[in-house]
């Protein structure tokens, strides 16, 4: 087939008009965009499939939802779509909305949970948070960390306290030892004091019942806090006498076992809270000597929770993924 | 006549009988669950310490339908008892226990896998005021009549729900804290 030059401008210059109608058209069908959030009852709903069909060309163009429920669709062409949302848990969801060549529409989606905490039973006191709760376990576990680092600060000036008072007394004691053991004493008191005082004002939940190590560490403060209050007491009463040049006599002679019942409770308040699951048994042998062992919660708190081999296998396995 | 009407009659009625079975067909695809019993247990660690939070309270219910599962599984946070009041008022505190009270499970999984053996499940986790996804996490099923036991174990981590690791003497726990799932669903009849 020849094709002459007359036909073969027009086939031209008909290719160029086709191009040059081409431009446009493209430019009219890019640019749409489509953009909206998809919420449950309790906020956004992540990863949800969003499917958007042209109604006239019946094309469908799937879209995935961010971790917080966002999504959009860009370069639609214009028309009428029906957008579709699928979401783990969730009834679907459906609306329709019409775009505009170039412009951008928002279609945001309240989500129904097709299983609902209702319909498990639970009722709405029961999955209803409360800001004000959350704030006072908040102001609770503020304290009680106070409590438990200032706790264990007053740890060491007991035991220096406890060490100097084997030249606080006796035929080779001196002046200065006493101080020392004066100064050290009080620095104890002091301490103590203020541990305590962030564990007896820490805000206490409605219907709080202690158990398990919380209960050994509660019962063994009736035995400390008598006993710094005491301790001092029947200390500078010591003092005096001894400054006297007098035997101890009288109470002040129960100073150095009122102490020494003191200290060792408290190092078993704190042992009660830091013993490690590695010292096996010596929570039983305690508790067996205490008055009131028979407690689920004492057993418990004692018995500490060592892992099953089920349990270090499953840790196990997941340091060894991570 | 009187043959072609009682012949008719047989036929129109087991006309009707075929259109009730087609539509009952459909309608017995889909069958509940209901969460009989349950024990999850979550772990955490510490270099002096291993603590376990156990709960018998989650309640759940599952829905399957055209060969795909969907479940809700829903416990209340408090519910979990380590056997120590402050480790669990401290638990409840740091995962926004009382502001977000529940821990909701929503899942899916094929309706064929729920025999025994292994079956792999997709699903979220909200907690602590964020949501987790959780892909092909396998269980163990064993099944028993109408009932199905699930067994297997969570990889959680407190770094997938944003949870400040705790600290005792200065020093944090680790940032896994596996639950064990053992959970009883009975089909509902």
């Amino acid at each position: 087939m020849q094709v002459t030059k007359g036909k073969f401008v027009s086939l031209l210059l008909g290719f160029a008009v086709c191009l040059l109608a081409a431009v446009p058209l493209r430019a009219q069908t890019a640019g749409a965009t489509l953009t909206g959030a998809i919420a449950g009852p309790s906020g956004a709903v992540p990863n949800a499939t969003v499917t958007i069909k042209n109604v006239a060309t019946g094309k469908t163009q799937t879209a995935q939802a961010d971790a917080q429920g966002r999504y959009a669709v860009a370069n639609l062409a214009a028309g009428g779509y029906e957008v579709t949302v699928t979401a783990l848990g969730f009834l679907k969801a459906t609306s329709t909305v019409t775009l505009a060549a170039g412009g951008s529409k928002t279609l945001n989606f309240q989500m129904t949970p097709s299983l609902s905490l209702s319909s498990l039973g639970f009722s709405s006191s029961v999955t209803r948070g409360s800001a004000k709760e959350q704030a006072l376990l908040n102001k609770r576990s503020r304290m009680l960390q106070i409590h438990q680092k200032l706790g264990l600060i007053t740890f060491f000036p007991l035991v220096a306290t406890v060490v100097t008072s084997f030249r606080a007394h006796g035929r080779h004691t001196t002046a200065a030892a006493r101080d020392l053991h004066i100064g050290l004493g009080s620095a104890t008191a002091g301490l103590y004091f203020a541990t305590a005082y962030y564990a007896i004002f820490a805000p206490k939940p409605k219907g709080l019942k202690r158990s398990g190590p919380t209960r050994f560490h509660v019962a063994m403060a009736w035995i400390h806090g008598p006993g710094m209050i005491l301790t001092p007491i029947l200390g500078a009463m010591a003092e005096s006498q001894l400054n006297k040049g007098e035997k101890l006599h009288g109470i002040a002679k129960y100073h150095g076992d009122v102490a020494l019942v003191t200290a060792v409770a408290y190092g078993l308040a704190l042992l009660s809270e830091t013993k490690p699951n590695w010292i096996p048994g010596l929570g039983h042998k305690v508790a067996a000597l205490l008055p009131f062992h028979h407690h689920q919660g004492i057993r418990d708190a004692m018995a500490g929770t060592r892992m099953t081999k089920h349990e270090r296998q499953v840790f196990a396995a997941l340091a060894a993924t991570n | 006549m009187k043959f072609k009407s009682a012949a008719f009659l047989e036929m129109k009625w087991i006309g009707i009988l075929c259109i009730l079975f087609a539509f009952a067909g459909p309608a017995r695809a889909q069958t509940t669950w209901i969460l009989k019993q349950s024990t999850l247990t979550y772990h955490v660690t510490h270099p002096l310490h291993h603590a376990a939070g156990v709960s018998h309270a989650a309640r759940g219910k599952g829905i399957c339908n055209g060969g795909k599962c969907t479940f809700l599984v829903a416990v209340p946070v408090d519910s979990f008892k380590s056997g120590d009041t402050n480790r669990d008022l401290h638990m409840l505190q740091i995962t926004r226990g009382a502001q977000y009270p529940m821990v909701v499970v929503r899942g899916k999984l094929p309706e064929n896998e729920l025999k025994n053996g292994t079956l792999h499940a997709d699903f979220q986790i909200q907690f602590a005021g964020q949501t987790a996804s959780f892909k092909q996490v396998p269980f163990q099923v064993k099944r028993q009549a109408n009932d199905v036991q699930l067994n297997g174990t969570i990889p959680a981590t407190l770094t997938d729900f944003k949870i400040p690791a705790p600290e005792l003497l200065f020093v944090p726990i680790r940032n896994q804290i596996p639950v064990t799932v053992q959970m009883t669903w009975q089909e509902q009849k």
